[in-house]
């Protein structure tokens, strides 16, 4: 599931913060650089990338402390910063040019996997290098969806769609994850073919 | 007639779906097989570890963009009657260029100017525009302390060629080439103009 919804952060930090403190700023840093962090590197796959868009948005949720309302959870405030400034990013003529530079395909060392749990083993590995190796779309889609929980018609209007484009995209990435974590044992069956049982 | 995958990851996330279409994968085998598969994708996908520690302390760059973006904001208060008055005079030094290159009254004789005059008049005007854009540039912020990757090597990259640009010119220029000068300092126009552009992204992106 998403790793913001085990972020701890005392219930005073964000009102210290907002109030110049730097102790209660940094301690928003510790608690959230982990999972903002790691969203960012399973959107963008380019390791440095991320990393900048990590400490983007930090530098935007500090600023911007005085507009957290306190209506939802504040983990999900920064999330929705987060999210927003990846998808910015993907959507940048820059970035386009950059994965257009390098085949719509990052290299093996600027999308260097990330460490795996022992516990994952070469699964993850090759999970992480399959994700990376998506279209930044279906990347998103399938990332959102299936680990953070939005809703189809929220990441159709993250990506100024609809519902629909966001469902497809969905199809196409579990397709596309599926061919390459399994190239020899594809079934061919149940993808969207007009056979009979 | 199979589920589609969309049909399938609709069934999984609990979402309408065509009655006909459930009670196919309930009889189906390889559907049942194939909507297990996504569940099982989405659980993999879950577990993936979070990125580990950084090796560099990211606080301490995340107060560094801080700091310099109060401290910038402290200068843009301070300089803004001078930016506006350096503004006014880009532009007015701009539409001077324009005025230098426009054909005058003059031009619309059909005789056209010996072709010596024009390369003396358009080096005349590429330095210009060269040192206009000097000038521009010195007036931008000061780099930051933490730069990005993704403007920070193609700036490093111009200022090279910057840089190898005046050495062929200071060549040029010993060697008496005027036909070579010219195309370098076309050149360097071109890639002063870039370097401009990428250094104001870059200042006002650690404005915000």
């Amino acid at each position: 599931m998403s790793v913001f919804l085990d972020s701890d952060l005392l219930p005073d930090a964000v009102t210290r913060a907002r109030a110049g403190a730097v102790d209660a700023q940094e301690a928003i840093y510790r608690a959230f650089q982990r999972p903002v962090r790691t969203l960012a590197r399973r959107l963008v796959p380019h390791a440095a990338q991320a990393e900048d868009l990590a400490q983007d948005v930090f530098v935007e949720v500090l600023q911007s402390l005085g507009q957290f309302e306190g209506r939802g959870s504040f983990a999900g405030w920064v999330r929705a910063i987060t999210v927003r400034r990846c998808l910015m990013h993907l959507r940048s003529p820059w970035h386009r040019g950059l994965r257009w530079a390098e085949s719509l395909a990052p290299t093996d060392e600027d999308a260097a996997p990330l460490p795996v749990a022992e516990t994952n083993g070469g699964l993850a590995l090759d999970l992480e290098r399959a994700l990376a190796r998506l279209g930044d779309t279906a990347r998103a889609v399938v990332w959102l969806h299936d680990v953070e929980g939005y809703t189809h018609a929220e990441i159709g209007a993250l990506l100024g769609g609809t519902a629909s484009l966001s469902k497809s995209q969905l199809a196409r990435a579990h397709a596309q994850l599926r061919e390459l974590l399994e190239p020899d044992g594809v079934r061919t069956s149940c993808m969207p073919v007009s056979t009979n049982c | 007639m199979h589920a589609r995958l969309d049909e399938l990851l609709s069934l999984r996330d609990g979402a309408p779906v065509d009655a006909s279409v459930r009670a196919h994968v309930d009889g189906c085998a390889d559907c049942a097989a194939a909507l297990t598969g996504t569940e099982a994708l989405r659980a993999r996908l879950r577990a993936l570890p979070p990125v580990p520690e950084p090796a560099d302390d990211g606080w301490a760059a995340v107060q560094a963009r801080l700091a310099a973006s109060r401290a910038h904001r402290r200068r843009a208060a301070r300089i803004a009657p001078f930016a506006a008055a350096a503004s006014v005079v880009a532009l007015g030094l701009f539409a001077a260029l324009r005025w230098i290159e426009s054909p005058g009254p003059s031009a619309a004789a059909p005789a056209p100017a010996p072709l010596i005059a024009v390369e003396a008049d358009s080096l005349e005007v590429l330095r210009a525009r060269s040192q206009a854009l000097e000038e521009v540039l010195a007036a931008l912020p000061e780099r930051p302390a933490v730069e990005r990757a993704a403007t920070s090597v193609p700036i490093e990259t111009l200022e090279a060629q910057v840089q190898w640009l005046d050495h062929q010119l200071s060549v040029a220029d010993a060697g008496g080439r005027a036909p070579d000068a010219e195309q370098l300092w076309r050149d360097r126009v071109e890639v002063m103009n870039s370097l401009v552009q990428l250094r104001y992204v870059e200042a006002q992106r650690v404005s915000f």
